[in-house]
């Protein structure tokens, strides 16, 4: 904990401006359920908070037309229930539903849940706070520090997309289900507005796990938008964890189907809980194009969505856990009344 | 003698807590309050070679940094009572010990303050974190032994053997803990929400050099204890010296984390069983080898045997313990503390030998009845072990239960098992020294030893006064958790019920027998206040003391002295223990391997229930403990660093509401007349015992799969 200085400007140009006048130190600060915890672990230090939930006319959500575009400050709970989100895309629904708890969804914004950073103990245990009170290595944290979860309890750690110096789940529900969909966030900057895939949001760890997102300092997410899609309807977010509710995902997916009969057209599906990044499996989607849905080729394309995976000493079962869950997933989504 | 069912009153405190009125220890908002934060140690042994405080005093706010000069040293040993906590020490023997404490005007400040104090630290990189270092000191305890274990075991015809193994874990109440201490006119008044106000005030008296008459400990009400409030804390003394060298009050509210490593926990444990049967397939011998983590100096013994035992009349008995000493904190009571783990292990293995012989589990326990306790040779006051395994198959539709596992399988796939695990626990007692007011302006006080900790001590008192005295209940103030009020057991063991309801019903006799001679033959009418206004008398007062089987004037002075006097399970005449039978469903899915539960049978056997209300509340609470311990929790310790890794309330899972499904509680409620004049027993504990045991022996109903490993999680059936 640490002093800051703390504004609330009632525009998304006033909040740039903001940021930018505050220089190095300046975090923008929504819901707060990511970055208050944060500050309390000492883990980010921000000199200056930019709270942006006065901007007006940022907590829109559209359901018209050709795509669905949720405001960035829209609380998750808000989206969640969301009537058209609820009966043609309830691979969104879920993925909000389950993830925290509903005192936290009311608090969080759909916006802020993007960029939420991982769950790795190590990385939130070691910053010498005083209540964890310990300083583990962390190139996340400290670049060039090293990795205490790798040959650690890396039960919890990823299995897809990790380097050697970071093994860090990406740690959130929502943006997965926002990745097997296509959607695109629109940011807004200094330079003015840009849109980019959802996927292209996060980086690998590679050799700079610090780098989480692909923002420039200053910019804001001021929208999310998806594509509309006939799969939305048989879809579904399928999340396996610890216990039933209010733990983040062991393994996860997002599973949308475009199906003529018990033959998939086409599959999209997004892995969470297992990798670095919200993790579209692209390999399990070609192997089920074109074939029927039964328990045998969901679980083909379980195991596909997993090529490449690499276990470290005690997250292994998270691969088989993980190919499993697709197939659950699939097999759910298929149920599911087409539209 | 005997004694009646109770009526099923509502608990006294429920509206108060609904409306969050209720006040705990850190709510007392009290003037010119100052903040404190530890700083913990990041190296897990070692010693602090510089200690700077000049960043911390720069910070705005900072009125004082406490570090080990500012303590008197380790008091000198004291014959039969261990040391209270350390204070503040150079000497680092494991990862987290408070090595400052900052006292601050602002909570903010106090946080900033304890965060820019690094201290030097000359690590000593040979510390032992976990059981299996290099460094783990085994160290056996006395075996209890009752007959000939090894020569029965070679008259066995069927034998059964296999390791089991409880993880670390930590109680995590949801009242953190917390001190306030206020030094006023040469005395000092804390605060804190704990089980045992005496203990706390010992330790102050000791590590602060105060004497009795300048410490009063207050525990209005905790929060939750589970064991872990049970004895003094680290932290009670820093706090008390800072508000004693400032000359303010000084609050400390622990923060979750330093909880994990400072606070007592659950200690890993092992267990290496051997269980013999007969050719009629009764079981005849056990052998059985315990051991459990323990820290360097730690004292929390590894009784590991207290309760197999007494389960099933097994005659030839023979365990042993060790504690293993590593560089942790001192682990200790945490609810249900050994009978918890072996009943686990225990019940598993007596499962495991049933599915053996081919019988059913529930057969196979009614086959052996426990009436004599094999270690001491004495007969149990009461044991209703068979009717709670009976009236629980009853209950929950045992009859029909396929012997196979994996017999029961859902069209989806779903495995369902069912399983019975049993559990026991001690019948203690402690004496009580309690007062009992009554005013003829409507008010009643009753004070004695006790604290409550949510498990319904105050309404089990009600229950008693209730009964026996025509009082107004709206108005009965019960005075417990307060050294100033009456001498303060630790109200832990599940021996607070049994050691103060005598003593309201005597309190309630005595009174009712003052208030006759003051009437003299009068009957003025009206309840006990309109009676005593109608003599102009301002109130009655009386007071009462009680013991257990065998107690007497030692274990009352003892009491008054602040020492703990209980007794049992071994009474002169007899041993007593509380038992209890669950029935548990589970549902296995086919893929995923989630474990689910729901549905839970649980009939227990506490004597009389005094308390029906809190007592059922007692018992769920223990299922859904049983539930979590076997299925989330387990504290992890990296042992390249030492300390607890996943050290919050997210990372150390604990069930949640969506992991609990119906839970059908029934009690025997039978009473014990030789242990009482009530006839309870006790129940807060027993209520946990048997009932991981009973999931793991329904998982392998479901699946075929023997889990002797806690927590049992997604990847153990994958």
């Amino acid at each position: 904990m640490r002093p800051f200085t703390y504004v609330r400007p009632d525009s998304a140009q006033a909040a740039i401006e903001a940021f930018a006048a505050a220089g190095p130190g300046a975090r923008y600060i929504a819901g707060g359920t990511s970055l208050y915890d944060l500050m309390k672990l000492d883990i980010e230090r921000p000199e200056h908070l930019i709270d942006v939930t006065a901007i007006r006319g940022l907590d829109g959500i559209e359901t018209d037309g050709d795509r669905l575009r949720f405001e960035a400050l829209a609380p998750m709970s808000a989206v969640a229930i969301n009537r058209v989100v609820l009966r043609d895309y309830p691979v969104l629904a879920e993925s909000l539903a389950k993830a925290a708890s509903q005192q936290l969804r009311n608090m969080a914004t759909v916006g802020g849940n993007l960029l939420q950073r991982t769950r790795c103990l190590y990385f939130r245990n070691g910053a010498g706070g005083v209540s964890a009170g310990m300083t583990y290595p962390c190139n996340k944290r400290e670049p060039g520090s090293g990795c205490a979860a790798i040959g650690g309890l890396d039960r919890g750690q990823a299995v897809l997309g990790q380097s050697r110096s970071c093994t860090a789940v990406s740690p959130g529900d929502w943006p997965v289900a926002l990745v097997a969909l296509d959607a695109y966030v629109e940011i807004l900057g200094r330079q003015g507005t840009r849109s980019l895939p959802v996927a292209d949001l996060y980086r690998l760890p590679g050799g700079t796990p610090h780098l989480e997102f692909a923002l420039t300092p200053g910019e804001i997410i001021t929208a999310i938008v998806v594509p509309k899609a006939a799969a939305g309807r048989q879809s579904t977010y399928h999340k396996i964890r610890d216990r039933e509710s209010y733990a983040f995902a062991l393994a996860s997916a997002a599973v949308a189907l475009d199906m003529a009969g018990d033959t998939v057209r086409q599959a999209r599906i997004a892995l969470g809980g297992v990798a670095t990044r919200p993790w579209r499996a692209v390999a399990a989607e070609a192997q089920l194009a074109g074939k029927q849905l039964t328990r045998e080729t969901a679980i083909i394309a379980g195991r596909a969505a997993l090529t490449g995976a690499k276990a470290g000493d005690h997250n292994g079962f998270k691969i088989e856990l993980a190919a499993r869950t697709v197939a659950d997933a699939l097999m759910i989504a298929a149920q599911r009344k087409p539209a | 003698m005997t004694s009646a069912p109770f009526p099923n009153r509502p608990r006294v405190d429920a509206l108060d807590k609904v409306l969050g009125a209720t006040k705990y220890a850190a709510d007392y908002a009290l003037p010119n309050l100052l903040y404190a934060m530890q700083v913990p140690a990041t190296i897990a042994k070692g010693r602090v070679t510089a200690l700077s405080i000049d960043a911390a005093m720069r910070v705005a706010g900072v009125v004082k940094v406490l570090t080990a000069g500012d303590f008197p040293p380790p008091p000198a040993a004291q014959q039969g009572a261990p040391p209270p906590p350390a204070t503040i020490t150079r000497d680092i023997a494991y990862r987290g010990q408070p090595v400052a404490l900052v006292v601050a005007e602002t909570l903010e400040a106090a946080i900033q303050g304890a965060e820019a104090i690094r201290p030097t630290y000359a690590a000593d990189a040979t510390f032992t974190a976990t059981i299996d270092g290099k460094g783990a000191v085994r160290q056996p305890v006395q075996p209890t032994v009752g007959g000939n274990a090894t020569t029965a075991m070679v008259q066995a015809v069927t034998r059964h053997s296999a390791e089991y193994v409880s993880p670390a874990q930590h109680h995590n109440p949801m009242e953190m803990l917390s001190t306030t201490a206020v030094w006023e006119g040469g005395v000092l008044t804390v605060y804190e929400g704990t089980q045992g106000s005496n203990a706390v005030k010992g330790a102050l008296m000791r590590n602060l050099r105060l004497t009795s008459e300048q410490v009063v400990v207050k525990s209005p009400q905790v929060g939750g204890g589970f064991g872990q409030k049970g004895g003094a804390q680290r932290h009670t003394a820093l706090v008390a010296r800072a508000a004693m060298l400032l000359g303010r009050p000084v609050k400390l509210v622990v923060p979750r984390g330093q909880i994990f490593h400072n606070a007592s926990f659950r200690p890993k444990n092992r267990h290496r069983i051997e269980i013999g049967a007969d050719a009629a397939g009764k079981m005849i011998a056990v052998r059985y080898d315990a051991d459990q983590q323990q820290s360097r100096e730690g004292q929390f013994p590894p009784n590991y045997h207290e309760t197999p035992p007494m389960m099933y009349g097994i005659p030839d008995y023979h365990g042993t313990a060790a504690n293993i000493r590593i560089d942790t904190q001192a682990p200790g009571y945490m609810r249900a503390p050994t009978p918890h783990p072996s009943s686990f292990a225990f019940d598993s293995a007596v499962d495991e030998l049933a599915v053996k012989l081919g019988v059913d589990p529930v057969a196979f326990r009614l086959r052996h009845r426990a009436t004599r306790d094999p270690i001491d040779d004495k007969p149990f006051s009461s044991c209703f072990l068979h009717e709670c395994l009976s009236e629980g198959a009853r209950r929950f539709g045992w009859k029909g239960r396929p012997l196979a596992p994996g017999a029961m399988v859902r069209p989806d796939g779903t495995q369902v098992g069912w399983g019975v695990g049993c559990g026991a626990y001690p019948a203690n007692v402690h004496p009580n020294i309690a007062t009992l007011r009554v005013g003829a302006d409507g008010t009643t006080r009753f004070a004695a030893a006790g604290h409550e900790m949510g498990q319904g001590i105050r309404s089990t008192i009600e229950q008693i006064l209730v009964r026996d005295l025509a009082i107004d209940p709206a108005r009965l103030e019960i005075a417990i958790g307060d050294t100033s009020v009456a001498p303060q057991h630790v109200t832990a063991g599940s021996w607070g019920t049994a050691s103060v309801v005598p003593a309201a019903e005597q309190a309630a006799a005595k009174l009712k027998a003052a208030i006759a001679e003051l009437l003299a033959g009068r009957s003025p009418g009206g309840n006990l206040h309109r009676q005593l206004a109608a003599v102009r008398r301002p109130f009655v007062q009386v007071e009462v003391t009680t013991v257990g089987p065998g107690q007497g004037d030692k274990d009352v002075a003892r009491l008054r002295q602040g020492g703990m006097a209980v007794s049992g399970p071994e009474y002169p005449a007899f041993t007593s223990f509380s038992y209890i039978a669950h029935f548990v469903e589970v549902h296995v899915e086919p893929h995923t391997r989630r474990i689910r539960v729901p549905r839970v049978v649980s009939i227990a056997d506490c004597g009389r229930v005094v308390s029906p209300r809190t007592a059922e509340s007692q018992v769920r609470g223990g299922v859904v403990w049983g539930i979590s311990a076997c299925l989330r929790e387990a504290t992890e310790v990296d042992p390249r660093f030492g300390g607890w890794l996943n050290n919050d309330l997210a990372d150390y899972v604990v069930a949640v509401n969506a992991d609990i499904g119906e839970i059908d509680v029934g009690f025997i409620d039978r009473p014990d007349m030789q242990f009482n004049s009530l006839g309870a027993k006790g129940l807060g504990e027993v209520a946990m015992t048997g009932c991981a045991a009973a999931i793991a022996n329904a998982v392998f109903h479901a699946t075929g799969t023997r889990l002797r490993e806690m927590p049992f999680r997604i990847e153990d059936l994958l």
